[in-house]
């Protein structure tokens, strides 16, 4: 192994390697591609074909004039790389023969170009070469973005390198520089010293652009506990001339004010500093078990190793500017297909951009439109001719729906208009939707994933559609076929109109808006295979980084480190995954160390939420450690809520017990739980309920529940019945249903020779109505419904002459037929008068 | 006021009548609440608030006299007797627990039988969730033999009219719903609770359900962010929508302490036709007991555990059906768990026992009852002290309802 201070491991962890495949050949002549466009798009499309790697050039191509390329690894130079930078617009205005040197675009001899560019690039890590990384530091960028330049450079130099940049990527890890946790400030709640320092300069110069409804971050916004958040990632508290603000200004050079931007990042940083200079860093609590600490994008080693295929990537969008109205294309075909950001459409932390609602800003008044990112008909062209030329595609994308209730969003669409297009995906529900124009397909019909099986989740979820004319559409989600048959033959592609645009989270019209993030999207004109949509679903999305916690200091093995993957999972969390052991001294292994408790600690402390490896427990030991890899420690991951952003938040980890260090903390017990509030005082009687009600009127008659009649009544109106006891509740709909009931027990009971006879003994029911009800017979009903009904000596109950003689008056009224009463009036009478009582309040209040 | 009713035999128009007559009575009914009670008002409150029914005149008297001679609890217990109590009053206040929708108008099911058989027998109430017990129709009254797969057993019991309080028969459920002895769980393993909370989804229902009936605490009212979420299962997105704030704010407070023990359901499963039974009617509980391996997952646990698993790749991959309650740190040491149990174990059963062991089970159990007899939650320190002072005694006298029963009834019978 090395030595001195910079060591070394290599690492072959299964997120760390890349296949062969990952990045191919891109080196067929541009109109090469063209006549094989011509050729297919009159054939029946993609049978057999040989894969085309896109090599689309810049549109302003000189014309070569010089000696032929030596060899074919010029002659993919030349096209891959020289034909895109040799304008003077780009790189052919200083880099060119005579010029400044190296002079890779030297248009006087492509060989000497070829020689010349081999000091400047990094075939086995073209992202790593010179060239990249100079104009990623701000030369001379064609774009706005000089990560879009860099990226685009990326991809020019993977063209170029072709096979020869596909072995397995390593990820070294080195030791990071030292520093205890707690060392840093902390921004404060209250935004009252941002409001009277660094806010003023923001709202004076950078208003015109930062604030909501133009351009995000808004953190010029008049509205001041808005803009500080907005601000929190652009200052850098513990050293403020580090801070975005005064990089953008001072070397940057992003809209400076007075036109001197030494100045005006003079004055950007003095604000910068009187506002840090009020805070304090808080200290750790002394009896943590601590390892040392870290910043993400300060001391983390960028673990992305490739490993996706996109040989066949037409256009390509990572969202990594962050920054900007504009989505750029760094696939390397020209011409750069870049999407400008309208309404509201804001950056994720992380990679991504988010799609949303439009709105209306309430301290502008201003109406923000519904978000949508759109490229031009003229740069979208490309599509078409690509894709028809091949007769296939894949459309693939990295997405994160914000809800499964939008229907007829759209996602991706390259169209003309809500119903006119060449190919959609968009969501409805929880389903994804593939609309396509072919020869065989109808442009307005979507296929679609099965119902059933709730496809779309409202979460991270990569999805590729594919098509080809042996398998027309297929959509895959998270890297796998979701075997959804496309009804439709598989047509051609050759209707499509080359004059449509592409666009994301919207329709060409705004009117289907999607709402969610995209944090990746490549459009491919070779259908992916499963395969290599399974590794670019495997190598994820977004930055990610190794995160080196030293212990060496708490265990007795020289540079050893708890190591986490760690990414920012979107703007409010930062997502880590698993934690394994490692010495960087090879030679090293520990014997039998015990870990316990680790937590994840914040800017001084540990995190509240998130503690996914607090009930860790394992021993570190030779067997399961492998020199140069380590001991992994877990398989899980979790996320941790940002606070001053990836530039600031410092990171540190802490154990209940690492070695011989302990730091088990004991709960304190809980204070006593408070006292309830009082509620409004509840009435001490209720009604009696559905089944309470039936059960009741059965004891109060004597006819069973299961009686046919009533119970075919009780079935009828059991739901009309008081389901609750709250008295406050009933409403006359009960009564009618109560009296039903009652009316239909007495029917029973009074219809029922021998139940009547024991009920309501000595009556005479066969006498007429005019005769039964005199003083006797009304004694021989009334008496027993008070006694079985109502109760004796019963205060809370209805006073029984006070009822006896609204029964009589109802007897009166009921038999002033006299001798022209019908024959069954005496048993009418009867059933009235039971109902009268068993339908009642006697019967229904508890 | 002009009121029709099918009676079977044609309208009587001359007994609308009746109808306004009732209300009149309701009325007078009305005047004479102001009387203070006696204590054959009481004693009327005590059987009307039990059975649901009001008691015959010597029933009356023997509670009155009861009441009278310093012992109401005895008229409480009289009022036990009827068959209302088990039919109507424990009937009602049980089936809502049995669906998702907490609907009382569901047919008697197994686990509603259950409860009201093990209140009947003076059980110990805490079995409910850990006995291999099960309560079916007397063998005697030829009702369709209790099924695995439908609910016929139960519903000609309901609707023959028979007592539950004589026709219930106290069985081992392991033999008759063919569950292992050790998997069986009280009436977490009934085919009632499986159909409503085992059915489809991924087996949480169960233990919101059997939190929120048995120890009265929605999800809402547990939620600990505080708690390590490492045994969150890979179906629960921790950027819902794109915004992790709504998982590190909301949905780690209940699924952090709520998966670890959910985790105990890992091998059950209510296994129906989602075409031509999309309710589940005909399904049945079905459970990967020892040597049975799911093919999805390859081990015993059943597949549901290990849906949507791409939502967060780096969650808990379940591989058994070990608890633990992470919830005897944080705010919920406040439930009051047993600190005779460790609070960790394999299966159903032992999580029923952890659960039906807490201060909160015992307390629930009595709140239930106090509504259901006072008809309200408590209200003020009075009724706090009475559901604290029911609670102990539920606790130290064998864990009977028919006694938390008895002791709200006196409580809320008037004065």
């Amino acid at each position: 192994m090395t030595s001195g201070l910079l060591y070394r491991a290599v690492l072959r962890h299964d997120t760390l390697s890349e296949t062969g495949a990952s990045t191919g050949t891109r080196r067929l002549l541009a109109w090469a591609l063209i006549a094989l466009s011509l050729m297919l798009s009159g054939c029946n499309s993609g049978e057999s074909t040989e894969p085309l790697p896109n090599t689309g050039s810049s549109s302003s191509n000189s014309n070569y004039s010089g000696p032929a390329p030596a060899t074919d690894d010029v002659q993919n130079f030349k096209l891959s790389v020289w034909d895109n930078l040799v304008s003077t617009d780009r790189c052919g205005g200083c880099h060119a023969a005579g010029g400044q040197s190296p002079e890779f675009v030297h248009d006087g001899d492509i060989n000497i170009a070829y020689a010349r560019a081999n000091t400047v690039v990094n075939l086995s890590d073209p992202s790593q070469s010179r060239m990249v990384t100079k104009v990623a530091g701000g030369h001379n960028c064609w774009l706005p973005s000089d990560s879009a330049c860099a990226d685009t450079l990326t991809s020019y130099i993977e063209n170029w390198a072709g096979g020869s940049s596909g072995s397995a990527k390593k990820v070294e890890l080195r030791a990071p520089a030292i520093h205890d946790p707690g060392s840093t400030k902390s921004f404060p709640d209250d935004s009252t010293d941002f409001a009277n320092t660094v806010h003023p300069l923001l709202a004076t110069y950078c208003s015109d652009c930062h604030v909501e409804g133009v351009q995000s971050p808004y953190f010029a916004s008049p509205d001041v506990d808005t803009a500080y958040n907005e601000a929190k990632s652009k200052i850098n508290l513990q050293s403020p001339a580090d801070s975005r603000f005064v990089v953008r200004l001072r070397d940057e050079f992003h809209n400076c004010w007075d036109g001197d931007c030494a100045a005006a990042a003079n004055e950007m940083q003095s604000a910068i500093e009187l506002f840090a200079g009020n805070l304090t860093a808080q200290p750790i609590d002394s009896d943590l078990v601590a390892s040392k600490a870290l910043t993400l994008t300060g001391d983390g080693l960028v673990a992305n190793s490739g490993g996706r295929f996109e040989d066949n990537v037409i256009a390509l969008y990572e969202f990594k500017t962050g920054t900007g109205n504009t989505a750029f294309d760094t696939s390397g075909v020209e011409p750069a297909l870049h999407l400008t950001l309208n309404g509201n459409v804001t950056w994720v932390g992380g990679w991504g951009i988010n799609i949303g609602a439009g709105y209306v800003d309430e301290d502008t008044g201003q109406t923000i439109r519904d978000g949508k990112a759109q490229g031009s008909t003229s740069a979208s062209r490309k599509l078409h001719d690509l894709i028809t030329a091949s007769g296939e595609y894949s459309i693939e994308a990295w997405v994160v729906p914000a809800n499964t209730t939008q229907e007829d969003a759209r996602i991706i669409t390259y169209s003309g208009s809500g119903t006119s297009r060449n190919v959609t995906l968009s969501q409805t529900l929880q389903n994804y939707e593939v609309l396509q124009r072919s020869t065989t397909t109808d442009q307005t019909v979507p296929f679609a994933t099965a119902d059933g099986d709730e496809r779309l989740q409202a979460s991270l979820q990569h999805v590729v559609i594919n098509f080809t004319a042996s398998e027309g559409r297929k959509i895959f989600i998270n890297g796998e076929d979701t075997g959804d048959v496309d009804p439709q033959n598989a047509g051609l592609l050759n209707e499509w109109d080359d004059s449509f645009a592409l666009v994301l989270g919207n329709e060409t019209d705004g009117n289907s808006l999607w709402q969610g993030s995209l944090r990746m999207v490549a459009i491919h004109n070779r259908a992916l295979t499963p395969a290599q949509i399974r590794e670019n679903f495997e190598a994820g999305v977004g930055q990610k980084y190794f995160l080196l916690f030293s212990v060496s200091h708490l265990i007795d093995v020289p540079q050893s480190y708890v190591v986490f993957q760690v990414s920012e999972y979107d703007n409010y969390s930062y997502l880590f995954t698993k934690p394994f052991f490692i010495s960087l001294d090879d030679t090293q292994t520990p014997a039998g160390i015990p870990l316990q408790g680790m937590r994840i600690g914040i800017n001084g402390k540990a995190a509240t939420v998130g503690q996914a490896f607090a009930n860790l427990d394992v021993s570190l030991n030779g067997a399961d450690y492998t020199p140069g890899s380590g001991q992994p420690l877990s398989p899980l991951g979790t996320i941790i809520a940002k606070e001053k952003g990836p530039d600031s938040d410092e990171f540190f980890l802490s154990f209940e017990r690492l070695g011989d260090h302990t730091n088990v903390t004991i709960e304190a017990s809980l204070p006593p739980a408070p006292t309830p509030d009082d509620l409004a005082p509840v009435s001490d009687i209720g009604l009696k309920t559905f089944d309470e009600i039936n059960a009741s009127m059965s004891a109060m008659t004597d006819v069973p529940t299961t009686n046919a009649a009533v119970a075919d009544t009780y079935a009828t109106v059991r739901q009309q019945l008081p389901s609750s006891e709250t008295i406050e509740g009933f409403q006359s709909s009960q009564q009618m249903g109560i009296t039903q009931m009652a009316i239909q027990y007495c029917n029973e009971l009074v219809s029922d020779t021998a139940l009547r006879s024991g009920y309501f003994p000595g009556f005479n029911f066969g006498a007429a109505a005019q005769v039964a009800f005199d003083s006797t017979g009304r004694s021989q009903i009334i008496d027993p419904l008070l006694n079985r009904m109502v109760g004796q000596n019963l205060p809370s109950q209805p006073d029984t002459v006070a009822v006896r003689t609204e029964l009589n008056a109802l007897m009166d009224t009921l038999t002033q037929c006299g001798a022209g009463c019908a024959s069954d009036r005496t048993e009418t009478v009867v059933k009235a008068s039971c109902a009268a009582v068993l339908g009642s309040a006697v019967t229904l209040v508890q | 006021m002009e009121i029709s009713v099918h009676t079977g035999q044609g309208k009587r128009p001359a007994i609308r009548t009746a109808c306004a007559w009732a209300l009149v009575l309701t009325a007078v009914w009305g005047q004479a609440t102001i009387t203070a009670a006696n204590e054959r008002d009481q004693a009327k409150r005590i059987h009307d608030r039990i059975a649901g029914v009001p008691p015959s005149g010597a029933v009356l008297d023997s509670m009155a006299a009861d009441i009278l001679s310093g012992d109401p609890e005895a008229a409480a217990y009289t009022a036990m007797e009827s068959s209302a109590f088990y039919d109507v009053t424990l009937k009602n206040l049980v089936a809502p627990w049995t669906n998702e929708a907490m609907s009382s108008f569901v047919p008697l099911n197994d686990y509603t039988a259950t409860v009201i058989g093990l209140v009947r027998d003076d059980a110990d109430f805490r079995t409910l969730l850990y006995d291999d017990v099960l309560y079916v129709g007397d063998s005697s009254l030829g009702l369709p033999n209790y099924s695995i797969s439908n609910n016929d057993h139960y519903v000609a019991l309901e609707d023959g009219g028979y007592s539950l309080k004589d026709a219930l028969v106290r069985v081992p459920q392991s033999n008759r719903n063919g569950l292992p002895p050790g998997a069986t769980a009280g009436v977490l393993t009934s085919r009632a609770a499986s159909r409503a909370f085992f059915s489809g989804g991924t087996n949480r229902a169960m233990f919101r359900f059997t939190l929120l009936n048995h120890l009265c605490n929605d999800l809402e009212q547990v939620h600990d962010i505080t708690r390590p979420p490492d045994r969150i299962r890979q179906d629960v997105s921790r950027s819902p929508g794109g915004d992790s704030r709504v998982f590190l704010n909301n949905c780690v407070g209940c699924h952090s302490g709520m998966d670890p023990m959910a985790q105990a359901f890992a091998y059950y499963d209510y296994q129906y036709n989602p075409n031509t039974d999309p309710d589940g009617a005909l399904g049945k509980l079905v459970y990967n007991a020892v040597g049975m391996t799911d093919p999805d997952t390859g081990t015993r646990v059943q597949a549901k555990y290990h849906i949507n698993s791409a939502n967060f790749e780096f969650g808990y991959v379940t591989p058994d059906d070990h608890w633990d309650n992470y919830w005897r740190h944080g705010a919920n040491r406040r439930l009051g768990w047993d600190s005779a149990l460790d609070g960790s174990g394999d299966g159903a059963k032992s999580l029923g026992r952890e659960l039906a062991s807490s201060d909160a089970f015992a307390e629930c159990q009595v709140k239930k009852v106090f509504k259901a007899v006072c008809l309200r939650a408590p209200v003020d320190g009075n009724d706090r002290s009475q559901i604290a002072t029911m609670t102990a005694d539920f606790k130290s006298s064998g864990y009977h309802l028919k006694q938390v029963f008895a002791e709200s009834a006196v409580y809320c019978m008037g004065e």
